[in-house]
């Protein structure tokens, strides 16, 4: 074979090499992400969680916590403190959030009400299906 | 010819003209920009400071704020309101009782007065031997005792030893602590080497570098219960969490190892490819 | 099979013509050099910042709340989300390179004379457009580094008197860098800018086919030395056919362009993205070392050194209108730099201290 020929079926090949190097990221990349989209919930009784008391569960492999409020209906919270991540405990006789670590303290709504923690405690989805409280 | 450089010297005349003039705008300019600290000049410093580390004071205090500075609080931007409270910005009330001032706390109150933030270890210092040896006899350890007071470093390990702990009582209790915790503080320092490797390498993982921190703090306020069963009782639970973050760290080193391999792929293919249409120039067409 | 299409293109478009015209007949000089390329490079530079960027807008989030965490996901969840990523951070470096060293090589070769003086203008003004494209594109990530080297360089306007303020408000949508900034940047990377990019490339395009590819300065005696008092199109009949001669130059530049870009991204993948490139805009707190990226260093550091701000800031700006219509003051017909020393140590002494400038700029 002529040497120019030879360089050019060998510039295709790596031509086509390089493209399909490309192409194929690029349909990973695109491709909607799978199991990850589906997160998990988590189904609770009612009574599982008496009023003004709480309950530790875990969705999406992470620490949260359900409460059910006096007067305001059940609510869900990542524990995770948005300080530096220790988990947040709750302190009954107070009404509120407290995390162990550098006393950051929330309400129950999730707000911040003193410490370092820089945001608001994460809520989670939650909705009341008959009997059961379902979060996630 | 000559038109351009009239030109030329009248640009230069409008723009470098007001230069010498006086202007609110320099100096509003001047407050702007040049305080910064980017622009190279200081941030301004707490007034607990500047009073606590001059000639004025005696000597004994002179030292506090240089050993502050030395201190793991200091890196984290705690500074002296934060623990004795007063106004950091105004001299007139840093001591004043009405901004919060709680001037130097005894012996006995330090627990609460560190408490006020370390919530967590306060609750287990209490339930513990050393704090009850505190509350009902003045005799007991507090958090100065093992942590020092303004020079707090980072807690490790080392600060259970044979010099410290046998001031009191025989050492062979905290040998049998130290012990039990030994293997878990292990794995959270080769973890956190891991991460600071990963940081240098591009990656932040900011959620296991929190699950790590709050494993690290959990593990850490138990020990506040001097309590070596209840250490015991609990390592494996730690120990399954750190795994679990070990793993997540192994697996993102390989996928480090594999980015860098696919590009330098891609880099060979299209340095080949120059090299090749480089020949191609070379062949004269007949 | 390809000569059927061939022949239905040819009959509506006249295929031939054009192949003849623009690649197989059209001359290039003797002896054009690699350099010659590099205008090609860089517009492929353009472009490759342009699909990156597409890609990455699928998954990045234009909010401070979610933009830092919708890179990091692209970095580390979306499978090769790294990959474009790199390209496009590695990439929008390497544009500015070539973009320098096309302009370089442009000047030291006079090729900017009449009656090309348009396509230096044109040039310049895509380089500062280019620029742009990577101050705003610098904040989206809103990181540490973006937000902190964003406020230094807005507020540099404040230098002017009467309108300074305002303009440093006009770029910050505000006081301070906010998400109002964020959005006005956003804005200004995607959709403002490259319009006006490509408007100026067309330009500069259909100046270069019009007036012809320029003789190099080297070698036998340039035509161009007659004075122009009428249109003629350059040509080089004896020249080599663009196609496949300078077009095989350009392809192997290419490549090597993007071999360079992957030896980067795989060998020295931090080289862009320090510690706080890594770390979440914290408005609160100033890191230690701030630095605009590196193009901007040397103005950056004459800014800092030059006692009073208002006369670093005139200096930069008459640099600048220097230098966007230079081929205006230059009017000397001698091409050849060997020939014009002065001008040659002029230039020398002004890229010395550029990069002194620079290296200056990056320790303090």
């Amino acid at each position: 074979m002529k040497r120019r020929n030879f360089l050019q079926a060998l510039l295709a090949l790596l031509g086509s090499i390089s493209f399909a190097s490309f192409v194929y990221p690029l349909v990973r990349f695109l491709a909607p992400p799978s199991a990850e989209a589906k997160a998990r919930k988590v189904t609770l009784q009612k009574n599982e969680v008496p009023v003004g008391g709480a309950k530790n569960i875990v969705v999406n492999n992470s620490p949260a916590i359900v409460i059910n409020r006096a007067g305001k209906g059940f609510i869900a919270f990542s524990k995770v403190c948005t300080h530096l991540g220790c988990l947040v405990e709750y302190d009954k006789d107070n009404n509120r959030l407290v995390c162990p670590c550098h006393a950051g303290i929330y309400d129950l709504e999730g707000n911040v009400l003193s410490g370092p923690p820089p945001k608001p405690l994460p809520k989670l989805p939650l909705r009341v299906e008959g009997d059961n409280i379902v979060i996630g | 010819m000559s038109r351009k450089y009239l030109l030329l010297l009248t640009v230069l005349i409008v723009f470098i003209l007001p230069s010498f003039a006086p202007g609110g705008y320099k100096e509003e300019f001047e407050k702007e920009f040049m305080s910064k600290p980017w622009a190279g000049e200081q941030a301004e410093e707490d007034v607990c400071i500047e009073c606590h580390s001059s000639d004025k004071m005696k000597p004994a205090f002179r030292t506090i704020t240089e050993e502050w500075r030395a201190s793991w609080h200091a890196q984290n931007k705690v500074s002296c309101h934060d623990c004795h409270g007063g106004d950091s910005k105004d001299a007139t009330m840093a001591m004043s009782r009405q901004r919060g001032f709680v001037g130097s706390p005894k012996y006995v109150e330090i627990p609460e007065f560190c408490g006020k933030c370390h919530i967590g270890i306060y609750w287990n210092y209490l339930d513990s031997g050393h704090g009850k040896a505190l509350k009902s006899s003045v005799k007991g350890p507090n958090c100065t005792t093992c942590h020092g007071s303004h020079n707090i470093q980072k807690a490790s390990i080392d600060i259970i030893n044979e010099q410290r702990c046998s001031k009191c009582h025989s050492y062979e209790r905290a040998k049998t602590m130290k012990q039990a915790l030994f293997l878990t503080e292990k794995k959270i320092g080769e973890l956190e080497s891991s991460f600071r490797r990963l940081r240098a390498e591009g990656v932040f993982d900011e959620d296991d570098e929190r699950a790590l921190f709050s494993t690290q703090a959990e593990f850490r306020a138990i020990f506040h219960t001097v309590d070596v069963s209840l250490v015991k009782d609990r390592t494996d639970d730690f120990t399954k969490k750190l795994n679990v973050l070990e793993k997540g760290v192994q697996d993102t080193f390989k996928e480090l190892r594999f980015r860098k391999n696919f590009s330098a792929f891609i880099m060979l293919l299209f340095a080949a490819m120059g090299i090749v249409v480089f020949a191609l120039t070379k062949t004269p067409k007949e | 099979m390809l000569d059927k299409v061939r022949n239905w293109l040819e009959v509506r478009i006249g295929l031939d013509d054009i192949v003849k015209t623009q690649l197989t007949e059209n001359r290039v000089p003797k002896n054009i050099n690699v350099f010659y390329t590099l205008g090609v490079v860089a517009l492929v530079g353009y472009v490759i910042q342009v699909i990156s960027g597409i890609f990455l807008l699928i998954y990045y989030i234009p909010h401070p709340e979610h933009a830092f965490r919708s890179v990091q996901d692209i970095m580390s969840r979306v499978p090769y989300g790294w990959l474009f990523r790199q390209m496009h951070v590695v990439g929008s470096n390497l544009m500015i390179a070539a973009v320098f060293l096309h302009m370089i090589t442009v000047f030291l070769m006079g090729n900017y004379k009449r009656p090309r003086e348009l396509t230096w203008v044109g040039g310049g003004l895509m380089l500062l457009v280019t620029l742009i494209f990577g101050l705003s594109g610098y904040l989206l990530p809103w990181t540490q580094l973006s937000y902190w080297a964003t406020t230094v360089v807005t507020s540099m306007p404040t230098a002017f008197p009467l309108v300074g303020d305002f303009i440093a408000q006009v770029l910050r949508g505000g006081d301070h860098v906010t998400g109002t900034t964020l959005s006005r940047f956003f804005a200004l990377h995607i959709a403002i800018l490259p319009p006006i990019f490509l408007s100026l490339l067309a330009l500069h395009v259909f100046l270069i086919k019009r007036i012809g590819i320029s003789a190099t300065p080297f070698g036998f005696s340039d035509e161009e030395r007659r004075p122009l008092t009428e249109y003629i199109k350059k040509t080089h009949p004896d020249g080599y056919p663009f196609y496949p001669y300078l077009f095989q130059k350009e392809v192997m530049m290419v490549m090597f362009y993007i071999a360079v870009m992957f030896f980067a991204i795989s060998f020295m993948p931090t080289l862009f993205l320090p510690e706080e490139a890594n770390t979440p805009a914290d408005p609160l707190m100033t890191p230690a070392q701030i630095r605009p990226e590196w193009y901007f260093l040397g103005p950056y550091e004459m800014l800092k050194l030059v006692p009073n701000k208002f006369l670093g800031i005139s200096i930069q700006i008459i640099l600048v209108g220097i230098f966007l219509l230079w081929p205006f003051f230059d009017t000397q017909k001698e091409k050849n730099i060997l020939k014009r020393p002065l001008l040659r140590g002029v230039f020398i002494f002004l890229m010395a201290l550029w990069i002194v400038l620079m290296f200056l700029g990056r320790r303090s």
